[in-house]
């Protein structure tokens, strides 16, 4: 079992969060839509596995690097 | 005078002494292979690793391989050095051919003194650079090792002349495809060698690269990491781009490098290799109508329109995991191979930071010294900004994008998805910013000096709000600027050569590039060399 941090690649606000804790994902998906430079901008999977938790919640404003879920595979 | 009895004696003698020969000489050389060293080989299943004369098997076209310089003895001049036992000085070197191509290659033999670099290993090494330089041949090093051997470099009557194996790559860059495949641990010495190729590429896993491993990390911080987490293939090829790709097998690798291969001529006064297309050219998709969303707000994926606009099944990308806001990718239209650098709005917006600019600087630098026309797909939001920008010294290091693309000669055509905004518009040779041969835009484009809304608050701010309603305001004056950049008004000003229908995109690329002389003039003055930013 591996622990994934995953991480903004942008600053900005979190716009929506498709996903809910428990649910699988495939690498790729969008886990946390982040609004920035007037654009949605996903933040994806890094790998496939299970959302295990969400650290933002929406309307937060998140920093690039920072930690917004984590990822068991 | 001899007699006819002794000339017959002197003769069958002169034989015997020439099959003696030969025999002692198929000896040497059976002793370099693999099945005469079996306790070699052991120790390579035991890591489930291939042996360098394995990998040349994988690597080249069958029985195509000729070596040289495989019944070197390693130098034994010094103390810590005189009882070495290191055949072929524990590189394996010569010419072997590659889907019928001659290509020079020198295999590190990991199983002799951990592959470190002997003396003679480093002569061969230069005679291969030679062949290469003379022949205009690629040159490939199948890597795994350590650097300098130690028996040899700790002893300044040796290591005081140094060598001058990177003078010998660096005049060899740009001339022939180099690539370096780390194999296994690669730490110095490989590294320094990968740093000047053209194409790096290492096995998940199993490969490891960076200045130096743990063991002298240890010696010389006291810290412990592992080699695999100071120089494995997620560090150093999707964080850091120091290796281009990063595959699963020692198969995938040897096939890597030659799908690399075959988009390049084998020398840089050759045209690249055209290959034969059953892809129409006139084949439009309607899938290109739906690519971009008509929400700004919304991303896409810029490799649909890549697979899409190219020949099926051609587009090999570099740096996949590195940088992933911007793609570069080998591809081929009608046969001809093309390089696509292209903004990934799904990654960070499509935005210009420094590892974007830098590995498409790199990227267009080869296209442009091996003829493959470069293709700009843009949708750029911009040159990143910010303490966090300015503190990845972005200022200068985008410098480097916009020197690369002002001096390629190479064809180029540019094309604008969405946006087109200020620096990062001319960055990706949008318009007439770097002479392409046709710039184009889509009927989506929207091209202006930056982002709308952020020019609204920049210069209008006391306008909008001094007044009765500083929203409503604010948004008329968005949506008055917003009428006037669009594509149609793009082209109305000459800026661009035309707005497409995203579907003939495909089309009038392979026509333009047919059109094109294989270089554009170049205006530089007769000056020495330029001047990178970085």
């Amino acid at each position: 079992m591996k622990t994934t941090q995953i991480e903004s690649e942008v600053t900005g606000t979190v716009w929506s969060i498709p996903v809910d804790v428990g649910e699988r994902v495939a690498e790729d998906d969008p886990i946390i839509m982040v609004e920035s430079m007037k654009m949605e901008i996903p933040v994806c999977a890094p790998a496939a596995g299970t959302i295990t938790e969400i650290k933002v919640a929406q309307g937060d404003t998140v920093n690039t690097g920072q930690v917004v879920a984590i990822l068991t595979s | 005078m001899t007699s006819r009895d002794d000339r017959q004696t002197d003769a069958a003698n002169a034989a015997e002494t020439v099959a003696d020969k030969l025999a002692a000489l198929d000896a040497a050389k059976y002793a370099l292979g693999d099945a005469a060293r079996p306790e070699a080989v052991a120790k390579r299943r035991a890591m489930d690793m291939a042996t360098a004369r394995e990998r040349l098997d994988m690597l080249c076209d069958d029985d195509s391989f000729r070596e040289i310089g495989g019944l070197v003895e390693p130098d034994r001049g010094h103390d810590l050095s005189r009882d070495l036992i290191a055949p072929a000085d524990g590189a394996v070197t010569g010419t072997g051919l590659i889907d019928q191509k001659p290509v020079n290659i020198l295999a590190q033999d990991f199983t002799v003194l951990g592959g470190s670099i002997g003396a003679v290993a480093d002569s061969k090494c230069g005679r291969l650079v030679k062949f290469s330089r003379e022949r205009g041949q690629p040159m490939v090093m199948l890597l795994e090792g350590g650097g300098h051997r130690i028996q040899d470099g700790m002893n300044a009557a040796h290591f005081a002349a140094a060598s001058p194996v990177f003078r010998e790559l660096a005049t060899l860059s740009g001339w022939v495809p180099m690539v370096t495949a780390i194999m296994g641990q690669g730490f110095a010495g490989p590294t320094a060698y990968a740093a000047l190729c053209d194409f790096v590429v290492m096995v998940r896993g199993q490969s490891t690269m960076g200045i130096a491993g743990p063991a002298l990390v240890k010696a010389g911080t006291a810290g412990e990491i592992t080699k695999e987490d100071l120089g494995g293939a997620e560090r150093q090829a999707d964080q850091q781009g120091i290796a281009d790709l990063a595959v699963d097998s020692e198969e995938e690798c040897m096939q890597a490098i030659r799908t690399f291969l075959s988009y390049l001529p084998q020398n840089a006064s050759e045209a690249p290799p055209v290959v034969p297309c059953d892809d129409p050219i006139g084949r439009r998709d309607d899938a290109l109508l739906e690519v971009v969303p008509a929400d700004s707000r919304r991303v896409y994926n810029m490799k649909k329109v890549i697979d899409t606009i190219a020949d099926k099944d051609s587009v090999f990308e570099l740096k996949p995991g590195y940088a992933r806001n911007m793609i570069t990718a080998f591809a081929r239209l009608n046969g001809r191979p093309v390089g696509i650098f292209a903004n990934q709005p799904m990654r960070k917006g499509g935005i210009l930071d420094v590892p974007a600019c830098e590995k498409a600087a790199h990227f267009i630098a080869m296209c442009d010294a091996f003829g493959l026309p470069l293709v700009s797909l843009i949708d750029i939001p911009g040159i990143s900004i910010g303490p966090a920008a300015e503190d990845t010294g972005l200022g200068r290091r985008s410098g480097r994008l916009f020197f690369e693309m002002g001096i390629a000669t190479v064809p180029l055509a540019s094309v604008v998805l969405r946006k087109g905004y200020g620096g990062g518009y001319y960055a990706m040779g949008g318009g007439r910013a770097f002479d392409a041969n046709i710039a184009l835009a889509w009927p989506t484009a929207e091209i202006c000096a930056m982002s709308i809304e952020g020019a609204v608050d920049v210069a209008y701010r006391k306008q909008y709000e001094a007044a009765s309603d500083p929203q409503a305001k604010r948004a008329e004056l968005i949506a008055n600027i917003k009428a006037q950049t669009s594509a149609l008004d793009a082209a109305s000003g000459f800026g661009i050569d035309d707005v497409i229908d995203p579907r003939d995109t495909r089309r009038i690329l392979i026509e333009t590039f047919a059109n094109c002389p294989a270089r554009r003039i170049n205006p530089a003055p007769p000056r020495h060399r330029p001047i990178s930013p970085i």
